[in-house]
């Protein structure tokens, strides 16, 4: 596997004329496939987005952060296709695995309320980058360490999904699920627990 | 930032496609802006005009799949991102709508239910078909009102009628229609609550 050199921004192998936005901290060796990933980042924090030792990033992966999100991805974690929608915080853990056409999100991004709704949309055409701009409250998003995300599913804002738990191909996680749980369905449902046999090393 | 560039032109200008030639029978109102290599790929309608879009719409990434006799009519201030509309006969969408990464609106399934009629589908479709006819289709059309969100991930299917400021969330199948201003969620989508 190689490794993007800190340094340079680019990525030698990429198809994509881009570069790694200088607010990425890139910690140890990661892979991204290529810097298209970043079409829609805009985090104006000192660090927007964090990418662990052995953490890799697939294309297809985009992340879609709005000027105050702050995305942080664990050491070892596999992102194989997953948008990520953030204007506020979206936490990922150590050795998460996420499938092909997940989505997180921790904002709606558009106000709720219809009439407040149709006020942004017609600011919209008026700015350059026609870019919808997060005004809708957000609710941040938390995968815990050792989570397995099924492809196509959706994570909606304020949920937080505890550590080893899975969650199936397609579901739509709208709530809290507990550490070491096996979860599917559009809602997701409990479908059994987990057992935790991981054995941790001790000092 | 390509579009930055390119600010001046399209300020009350004309609706325009930013990545290819626009087809003959399609119109767009003013400042509305249309970007994505594949928005046409599978536009195959022979109606004129096929595809009427108002103005001040920002479409990022959206397919426009239409068979030879689909026509859909889309509002003002509509903002779609990476949406995949399927149509065969007939969309409508109203005006404030609001369609998220990844979802599909399609007013037919394509293919008969009768499993005969299948075979003589896949028949037709095959390149060995030679125009041979095929059989037909169930279609309904789709009818998306005002102020409609619908969210990443979600299927509209064929007959359904999204009321005013209805709210689909994230991923739910919608099979039947929903009453102005109810949250959707699931699948098959239910009403889970109103905005």
């Amino acid at each position: 596997m190689s490794v993007a050199l800190a340094n340079s921004r680019t990525l030698p192998w990429d198809w994509y004329q881009g570069t790694i936005p200088e607010n990425v901290a890139l910690l140890g060796e990661t892979h991204l496939e290529t810097t298209y990933s970043f079409l829609h980042y805009r985090s104006q924090l000192a660090e927007g987005l964090r990418l662990g030792h052995g953490a890799t990033v697939y294309l297809g992966t985009m992340f879609d952060v709005g000027p105050r999100g702050r995305v942080s991805v664990g050491r070892f974690c596999l992102l194989h296709g997953v948008w990520i929608i953030c204007d506020a915080a979206v936490e990922i853990e150590d050795y998460a695995l996420i499938s092909w056409n997940v989505v997180l999100m921790d904002s709606y991004r558009a106000p709720l309320d219809p009439q407040v709704r149709r006020r942004e949309l017609e600011q919209i055409p008026r700015r350059p980058a026609r870019r919808m701009q997060g005004n809708a409250p957000a609710r941040p998003i938390r995968i815990c360490r050792n989570v397995w995300l099924g492809f196509d599913s959706c994570v909606l804002p304020g949920v937080t999904i505890g550590e080893g738990s899975i969650v199936g191909a397609r579901s739509v996680v709208v709530e809290n699920v507990p550490p070491f749980t096996l979860v599917a369905g559009n809602p997701a449902r409990v479908i059994r627990p987990l057992e935790n046999d991981e054995v941790r090393q001790t000092n | 930032m390509k579009i930055q560039n390119r600010k001046s032109k399209i300020e009350n200008g004309p609706g325009q496609w930013l990545d290819g030639k626009l087809p003959a029978n399609v119109r767009l109102g003013a400042n509305t802006v249309l970007k994505g290599t594949d928005a046409f790929h599978r536009f195959r309608s022979q109606r004129n005009p096929a595809l009427i879009i108002g103005q001040h719409c920002t479409m990022d990434g959206v397919h426009f799949a239409l068979g030879q006799d689909a026509r859909v009519e889309i509002g003002n201030y509509c903002y779609f991102s990476n949406a995949i509309l399927l149509c065969e006969q007939e969309l409508h969408l109203g005006n404030y709508v609001v369609i998220g990464w990844n979802a599909t609106i399609a007013d037919s399934d394509f293919h008969p239910i009768s499993p005969a009629a299948r075979i003589q589908d896949a028949l037709a479709c095959s390149h060995l078909g030679k125009h041979r006819p095929r059989p037909p289709i169930v279609i309904k059309p789709i009818i998306i009102e005002d102020d409609v969100w619908i969210g990443p991930n979600v299927t509209i299917l064929k007959g359904v009628q999204l009321g005013a400021g209805a709210f689909i969330e994230a991923g739910a199948l919608v099979t039947h229609s929903v009453p102005p201003r109810a949250r959707v969620l699931g699948n098959p989508a239910q009403v889970v609550g109103a905005v």
